[in-house]
């Protein structure tokens, strides 16, 4: 989870950046080292952790890595991991699953925190319980929640079942047992755990479209209707288009949630790209091709994460960035 | 708040408060059921048609979770948080200080990499730095997660900091350094105590985030299990422990709720922060 100021932030970087440089005296300089100095162990720890990492993931990717107990080595460089994981169809399910898991699940959490923020916005009372009530689901572990499920959804001694039987009087589904139904009671779960992480930051954004908009848009006769989509939704844009942002982050890197509510079953039909990529890796000790798989994954979150921001500084332009 | 004229049927029926029940309902309704459930007798658990209150009620999951290892866990939880939540919060001070308010060069590219670093998904690095925490020798310890959790939650509280220290009033650091104060003094006498906020948000971030963290707590420690690894490790492949989970669930549940109960603004505007500032 990263919230951070994408615009405001940047762009007073920006500005202050390419402003013409003034001469540095011994002051400045000094403070600049002070300044190196006080962020060096934050960026040590970085680099060793994160990026150091980040860049051994690439060389793996492209290497015939052999592990054994004792350690691992290198064999030499191939492209052989990314031809087999292009060739396997196992990927290909899992890119598949992935995306539009990612897709269901973001737009229905979208849509439905836009409606919860709507209604804690016209709250006359009560508003703070609420919301310390949305921070709850947010903060649970999610293999917590992935264990609730699969007990809700148990075909024996699952409520689910008891109140399926109670409208239908047909005997129980077995909801994971099926890769559609496994597929939905996953988005499912995934909707009650993180739509009041949407609401909250939709929320946030409400509250910041002044009053005297909508009054007008009412007042030249527009109808409630109307003025929530010609006036809120394009003020709200910006913030629906962080929380879409960090969501689809978010959404691609899915790995909990399966492992413990289906398992990526039944068979490999929700196996989410994470999944695929630890399997490879610590199941299989498969190295090679599970770099492959995780390299990937990292890059297509960073195509879809440029694409978006670019649309997104487009669309929002120069008001944001302005302001 | 706005206030709306009611008209026809909207009269008679307060919708925001109807909303706020179904809201209620759906964030709560799976909540009661993990609560009930660790309350009721082993064989309840499992009963069919299932007993909508726990009766009688029973503390015998709350027992076998703790025998399964549970309070271990709940240590080595506490430990690897707490641990990782200070790195982070020491580290990032200074550094949010340093990118916020020191006239480094080259800051704006430093931003911008700690942005891409945050977004890279776990799953990247978890064979890299499962190799070399083996090759060193640190696997099964707490370290191998603390230094990674320190890591990936860094930029987030560098970002925070960072835009607490911009927003904070030069006047009193100026005049400090005048008094003869040094960089140090004037960091923790002057500056920090106006930063609290920012490092309540990263703090509650960082602490959740370690607690919850699943997919490198599963691959690195296999002696030094968190809560979320113990919990997914209960029972075995023929045996599903519901009672044990949810008591384990239900335990591990309160310290994290008192947590971001209490410092709910703290959480909110961490959350709030990329949509508000735009």
């Amino acid at each position: 989870m990263a919230a951070i100021d994408l615009t405001g932030g940047t762009s007073a970087t920006t500005r202050r950046h390419s402003a013409p440089r003034v001469p540095r005296d011994q002051t400045t300089r000094h403070f600049a080292r002070v300044g190196w100095g006080f962020s060096a162990p934050a960026f040590v720890v970085i680099g060793v952790f994160t990026i150091f990492p980040i860049l051994f993931a690439l060389v793996l990717s492209l290497e015939n890595v052999n592990v054994t107990a004792n350690g691992f080595s290198l064999l030499g460089g191939t492209l052989n991991n990314y031809k087999i994981m292009g060739e396997s169809s196992l990927w290909h399910h899992a890119l598949w699953f992935t995306s539009i898991y990612t897709l269901v699940t973001v737009a229905a959490e979208l849509l439905l925190g836009t409606l919860f923020a709507l209604v804690l916005e016209r709250l006359a009372a009560g508003r703070g319980a609420m919301m310390a009530l949305l921070l709850i689901p947010w903060s649970l572990i999610t293999v917590i929640s992935a264990e609730l499920w699969s007990y809700i959804y148990n075909p024996t001694y699952g409520v689910l079942g008891e109140f399926w039987h109670a409208i239908t009087g047909g005997s129980a589904p077995n909801v994971l047992g099926y890769p559609l139904s496994a597929t939905i009671a996953l988005m499912f779960a995934d909707v009650w755990k993180t739509t009041p992480f949407v609401a909250i930051i939709v929320l946030a954004g409400l509250v910041m479209i002044p009053e005297e908009l909508i009054e007008a848009a009412e007042v030249d006769g527009a109808s409630s209707w109307k003025s929530f989509w010609r006036v809120t939704v394009p003020l709200l844009r910006p913030t629906l288009g962080i929380a879409v942002l960090f969501r689809v982050l978010q959404a691609f890197g899915l790995f909990d949630l399966p492992y413990v509510l289906t398992g990526g079953g039944p068979g490999t039909s929700t196996e989410s790209l994470a999944m695929l990529g630890y399997n490879t890796m610590f199941t299989n000790i498969d190295f090679g091709p599970g770099a492959a798989v995780a390299v990937s994954t990292a890059v297509i979150v960073l195509i879809v994460c440029l694409v978006f921001l670019r649309a997104f500084r487009q669309q929002v332009g120069r008001e944001t960035l302005n302001a | 708040m706005r206030r709306r004229k009611r008209r026809g049927w909207r009269r008679y029926i307060n919708l925001p408060y109807v909303g706020s029940f179904f809201i209620t309902l759906f964030i709560l309704l799976p909540m009661y059921w993990m609560l009930a459930s660790s309350f009721k007798t082993q064989s309840n658990v499992g009963a069919s048609p299932p007993q909508y209150f726990p009766n009688p009620i029973s503390t015998s999951s709350y027992h076998s979770a703790f025998n399964d290892g549970f309070g271990g866990y709940i240590a080595n939880s506490l430990i690897i948080a707490i641990c990782s939540t200070a790195l982070v919060l020491v580290f990032g001070t200074f550094a949010g200080y340093a990118l916020g308010r020191l006239p480094m060069r080259g800051k704006y590219p430093v931003m911008i990499s700690l942005l891409m670093i945050s977004v890279f998904p776990e799953i990247a690095v978890v064979a890299p730095l499962y190799l070399i925490l083996k090759d060193v020798g640190w696997l099964n310890s707490y370290q191998a997660l603390i230094f990674p959790y320190t890591a990936f939650n860094l930029p987030f509280a560098i970002w925070i900091l960072r835009n607490y220290f911009l927003g904070i009033s030069l006047s009193m650091e100026e005049s400090a350094r005048i008094d003869g104060a040094g960089s140090l003094r004037t960091l923790w006498s002057i500056v920090f105590p106006q930063v609290r906020p920012g490092v309540f948000t990263a703090g509650v971030f960082t602490f959740t985030a370690c607690w919850t963290e699943f997919l490198m707590a599963l691959s690195f420690d296999f002696g030094k299990k968190t809560i979320p690894v113990g919990i997914a490790s209960f029972g075995s492949q023929f045996t599903v422990p519901y009672g044990a989970y949810f008591a384990a669930s239900v335990i591990a549940v309160v310290p994290i709720a008192i947590l971001v109960l209490v410092f709910r603004k703290a959480v909110v505007s961490g959350l709030t922060s990329g949509a508000v500032k735009g």
